[in-house]
């Protein structure tokens, strides 16, 4: 038998006859479209659309990889050693750092000046969070709600990632300046 | 000639030559932190501990001369446990800081420790701590922690720079490196032992946290500060680290300078001059071309300049001894045999700076005087000859030794004092073009392009076709 490479037609005459049928599905779409209509004009939640950005979502997961958190240390200083792991393992090239130092402080000498994270580039991966090796960064759940017009005034400062949601309390502590021992002879 | 075996591999070595340079010499790597070529063999570090055959201890590959027949194994059990004990004891102390050390990313001990070390130390006892931040001088910082104690600064200020002014002192786990006399690392050769130390013991201090090592790139160029020439690497931010955010400046910056290893010229040395380089180019640079002080276009420059030429009855040039071989040929092809020539030093040594010594420095601080002087002779301007219009070629030019002839200068910096040039034209420096120097020896010398010119200055070789 010769063997058929073609679909068989699925459709009747009523289906290609077209225009009952797309009347039809007009009917279904309309009435889910003025019945969610009703509902919000009647002051109900219709359907299940958010409108961002006005609405956010309260419902997000807790392990949803949202805005990041810099991290302070007990005294108020940030966490982050300015050691660039988020920056270079991130593949979106979107975190720049500049590092200041300070040689007073032995176990804390270099910090960063200016922590700035590009959330237009940012895709939520959560690699900064794994190559940081001091607790300094963190993922919150809340999402960045930083819509705009213009890519350029997306980028979060430093100061805006250490004080939007405070955390003091890193996973590494450090002896504070005061108490470094220098070369101690026995 | 002697036949040694090196891992089952026969290689040549010459007389003389220890286990270690034959076969770094033929690709087998051998770990090693306290040998440097350019410097005496001290033994200390012990990481480079091979089996000889027939020795009933595994000895130094720095340190042992090769003998016919030998046979040397570099990755036999006992030699890779070896090697890790070493290492385990090289980092007894070493603090292991590295996301806050900026020699991370090219530091031996770090490369070393996660070749040949061990997973976890092994040690209970806390680490000995000592002093970090110590300013050895104005140039550069040690970190005691971080040293190993290889030797390689001392035997360096010993051996090549002859200062002697680097030495350990203390005993045991205290020894630490110090200038002997309690003075500043004021030799001017110190930024040197920035390259030689296998770990972030020393470091820049003008380099410090400005960048991670990883996020630069060298490029070839050379070193424009005295008629010596050495070779140098300019390090620039590679292409897809540039920064946005933190400022455009940064990525046509060049971050630091260093060494590049040149045998004919340099060696393996530069002075503290050359490691400032990038300093030197970074001073106010002329942007725009100017007519008698007022800015205007490219073109417009152009043509004042043409005109000024062809009205001139008595055309001179006074050429510039920072012009690279290539701008010399197409003046000599474009301009010469219309113009009178005269040649000049652009830069004296300045007050303070070391003039000349045995080791790189030259007292000539131009680094090309040697071609113009063989393409040109060497005649230096004086006004008296009536010339009515001058081309100055060069930077640190005062108009006041020129006459009363119009001047078109072509320079690269700011003029330091007010300019009364008819004619500024800015054009690119070292940095912004590629060519060649040749030194005071003759000895040619290629620099490639770091950097991209700004928009409105130009190649002086470009120029001369249009004049």
């Amino acid at each position: 038998m010769k063997k058929e490479y073609w679909n068989k037609p699925t459709m009747g005459l009523w289906e290609r006859l077209y225009i009952f049928e797309v009347i039809r599905g007009l009917c279904i779409t309309g009435g889910v479209f003025f019945g969610n209509m009703w509902k919000w004009i009647t002051f109900r939640k219709g359907a299940l659309t958010a409108y961002y950005p006005e609405e956010i979502r309260s419902d997000y997961s807790p392990n949803n990889r949202g805005r990041h958190i810099l991290t302070q240390r007990p005294n108020g200083e940030v966490q982050c050693v300015s050691c660039n792991m988020c920056a270079t393992v991130c593949p979106a090239y979107c975190i720049e750092i500049q590092s200041t130092a300070n040689f007073e402080d032995p176990f804390h000498p270099k910090a960063p000046d200016r922590f700035e994270i590009d959330y237009s580039r940012c895709i939520f991966c959560g690699f900064c969070v794994e190559a940081c090796p001091e607790d300094a960064i963190r993922m919150s759940k809340d999402v960045p709600n930083l819509p705009g017009f213009d890519r350029t005034k997306m980028w979060a400062p430093q100061d805006l990632l250490m004080n939007w949601q405070p955390q003091r309390n890193p996973a590494k502590v450090y002896p504070s300046a005061q108490t470094s021992t220098q070369e101690v002879h026995p | 000639m002697i036949e040694i075996t090196i891992d089952n591999k026969t290689v040549e070595a010459n007389e003389g030559e220890t286990v270690l340079q034959a076969a770094l010499r033929n690709g087998i790597e051998i770990p090693h932190f306290c040998y440097h070529p350019c410097l005496s063999i001290a033994g200390n570090c012990r990481v480079c501990l091979v089996k000889v055959d027939g020795r009933p201890k595994l000895m130094p590959a720095c340190n042992q001369t090769v003998a016919p027949n030998m046979v040397v194994e570099t990755e036999a059990p006992e030699v890779q446990s070896a090697r890790a004990a070493v290492m385990q004891f090289i980092m007894l102390n070493h603090p292991g800081d590295c996301g806050i050390c900026d020699k991370a990313g090219e530091c031996r001990v770090q490369e070393y420790q996660f070749k040949y070390g061990m997973a976890e130390p092994i040690s209970i006892e806390p680490k000995h701590h000592k002093k970090k931040f110590n300013y050895l001088s104005e140039r550069i910082v040690l970190d005691n922690e971080r040293c190993i104690l290889c030797s390689r600064c001392v035997r360096f200020t010993r051996e090549v720079s002859k200062s002697a002014q680097l030495g350990i002192v203390e005993r045991g786990s205290h020894s630490y490196v110090a200038r002997l006399d309690a003075q500043p690392f004021d030799d001017p050769y110190s930024d040197n032992v920035l390259g030689i130390c296998p770990t972030g013991a020393l470091l820049s201090r003008e380099f410090m946290y400005k960048s991670r090592v990883w996020y630069l790139e060298p490029v070839r160029s050379v070193c424009t500060r005295c008629a010596r020439g050495c070779s140098v690497n300019v390090w620039r931010r590679k292409k897809h680290w540039y920064v946005r955010s933190l400022g455009e400046e940064k990525n046509i910056t060049a971050y630091r300078i260093s060494p590049l290893e040149n045998p004919e010229i340099n060696g393996r040395w530069i002075c503290n001059t050359g490691f400032d380089l990038h300093k030197f180019m970074a001073r106010p640079r002329a942007m725009a071309p100017m007519m008698a002080g007022n800015t205007v276009t490219v073109d417009e420059a152009s043509a004042e300049a043409n005109r000024l030429l062809a009205g001139a009855t008595n055309p001179a040039i006074i050429l510039s001894a920072h012009a690279s071989n290539e701008e010399l040929q197409a003046f000599k092809e474009k301009l010469s045999p219309r113009v009178q020539v005269y040649t000049r030093e652009d830069y004296c040594p300045a007050e303070g700076e070391v003039v000349e010594d045995d080791l790189l420095i030259r007292a000539d601080k131009n680094p090309n005087s040697y071609s113009v002087h063989a393409m040109f002779g060497q005649k230096a301007f004086s006004a008296a000859a009536g010339h009515d219009v001058v081309i100055v070629w060069g930077d640190q030019v005062d108009y006041t030794s020129l006459g009363n002839a119009k001047i078109i200068h072509l320079t690269s910096y700011a003029p330091e004092q007010e300019t009364r040039a008819d004619v500024l034209l800015p054009i690119s420096t070292t940095f912004e073009r590629s060519g060649t120097f040749c030194n005071f020896e003759g000895k040619t010398n290629r620099f490639e392009q770091v950097f991209d010119k700004p928009k409105l200055v130009q190649h002086a070789s470009d120029l001369f076709g249009r004049l």
